[in-house]
């Protein structure tokens, strides 16, 4: 279907790269005038965006232990290595390779959890505006768990494919940041694993016949989180 | 590997990407917070994050949007810590003031105040748009938006500018 003339403004007033709606661009002048003015104005706010910038002042960086630290692989999927299991109780729960949908093979649950951490880190936001009740229904439907607000204020909720499973992926806010939550009903784990790293702190904790992921940043406690969390949450298989 | 070499191959790489994005991060920083001070404050902090954090960026194609979530979550922390009182655009500090100085261009000048008195909610998606590339998904998924709001603040941004421009 063609545009009207105020689908098409709309559309180019959002984005100026907008391509589209070159049916009704060709035949509306009035249209083509207003594309020229958006494009000016968009040339003129950027230049006003174009702050100077102050010289470069990098801070004293600490030092980091890089004893457990190997070069890092470019690409996310590639396997961690960096991560040190600080194995209180390390379980060889997996042997051999973990396959998920399109065939990305991950060592272990860990691996693949970090690795989806990092896909969604646009998630690990600081902020005090909660997920509506509409979304958190949606995301944890009654058929996977019974979820009350009581581990905290939930500010990020998205459906996420852990283990070929659709998990829940949740986000609270904690002491010291977000806090990222995967409830999966369907990975079990016969005890508690510890992950921690450089910029790791995680946990993932049995719970009935399946388990939660928490990772947070590194000063937050993590067994406080946990504690709520477990109280929180019922599962409903 | 050796740890004196894994250490300065980390720092190589800390290095390769702040040389890169240190104007986004700054620019980004700047517009947040509105304040030139806070903005460096808010990058020395993010530095330091994202040097403690190196290990998690494990794709080098998400680096800049990495460091620009570090810059926005730093800024949100700085504002949360500070409790800053809302900027009274007629009352600035020398320090907000610095961040629209501009030099015998008038039109840059108005644009540049228009833009700073735009609310938050529709001056950042706009950045990050203009300034930094993103695409409307993007930024969606940085600001925890549905695409549809992003579109909605962008076109409503770019028409109060529009209006304040005439």
């Amino acid at each position: 279907m063609m545009m009207n003339c105020d689908q098409y403004r709309e559309a180019i007033a959002a984005d100026p790269s907008f391509d589209g709606g070159a049916g009704h661009l060709s035949e509306c002048s009035s249209c083509q005038a207003y594309r020229k003015e958006m494009l000016e104005l968009n040339q003129r706010i950027s230049r006003a965006l174009a702050l100077d910038v102050p010289e470069l002042d990098v801070p004293e960086l600490p030092a980091i232990e890089t004893d457990n630290v190997v070069t890092l692989p470019t690409r996310k999927l590639s396997s961690p290595v960096w991560i040190a299991m600080a194995a209180t109780v390390v379980l060889a729960a997996f042997v051999g390779f973990r396959m998920i949908g399109g065939g990305v093979e991950y060592p272990t649950l860990a691996d693949e959890l970090l690795a989806h951490i990092d896909h969604e880190h646009a998630s690990l936001v600081v902020t005090n505006v909660a997920v509506s009740d509409e979304r958190l229904t949606s995301v944890v439907p009654g058929d996977i768990a019974r979820l009350d607000h009581s581990a905290g204020l939930i500010t990020y909720a998205q459906s996420c494919v852990i283990g070929g499973h659709s998990v829940p992926h949740l986000v609270i806010q904690g002491e010291h940041g977000p806090v990222t939550i995967l409830l999966m009903p369907d990975e079990m784990v016969s005890g508690p694993q510890r992950i921690t790293g450089e910029s790791v702190n995680g946990v993932i904790l049995p719970v009935g016949d399946g388990s939660i992921a928490i990772f947070g940043e590194r000063e937050e406690s993590l067994d406080r989180i946990g504690k709520k969390v477990l109280d929180s949450v019922t599962w409903s298989t | 590997m050796h740890s004196s070499k894994a250490a300065a191959l980390r720092r190589q790489r800390f290095d390769q990407y702040v040389g890169v994005y240190h104007q986004d991060m700054y620019r980004y920083a700047a517009w947040l917070s509105r304040d030139k001070a806070i903005a460096e404050d808010v990058v020395q902090e993010a530095l330091l994050r994202a040097w403690k954090s190196l290990d998690a960026l494990r794709d080098e194609n998400l680096a800049k949007q990495w460091l620009l979530t570090i810059v926005r979550r730093e800024n949100a922390r700085y504002f949360e810590r500070k409790r800053l009182e809302t900027v009274d655009i007629d009352n600035l500090t020398a320090s907000q003031a610095a961040l629209l100085a501009v030099e015998d261009d008038k039109e840059l000048d108005d644009m540049r105040q228009a833009i700073y008195e735009l609310d938050d909610d529709y001056r950042e998606p706009l950045v990050l748009q203009v300034l930094m590339g993103f695409s409307t998904n993007e930024i969606a998924e940085q600001m925890g938006l549905k695409q549809g709001a992003v579109l909605t603040r962008l076109h409503r941004a770019r028409a109060k500018l529009a209006e304040k421009m005439e």
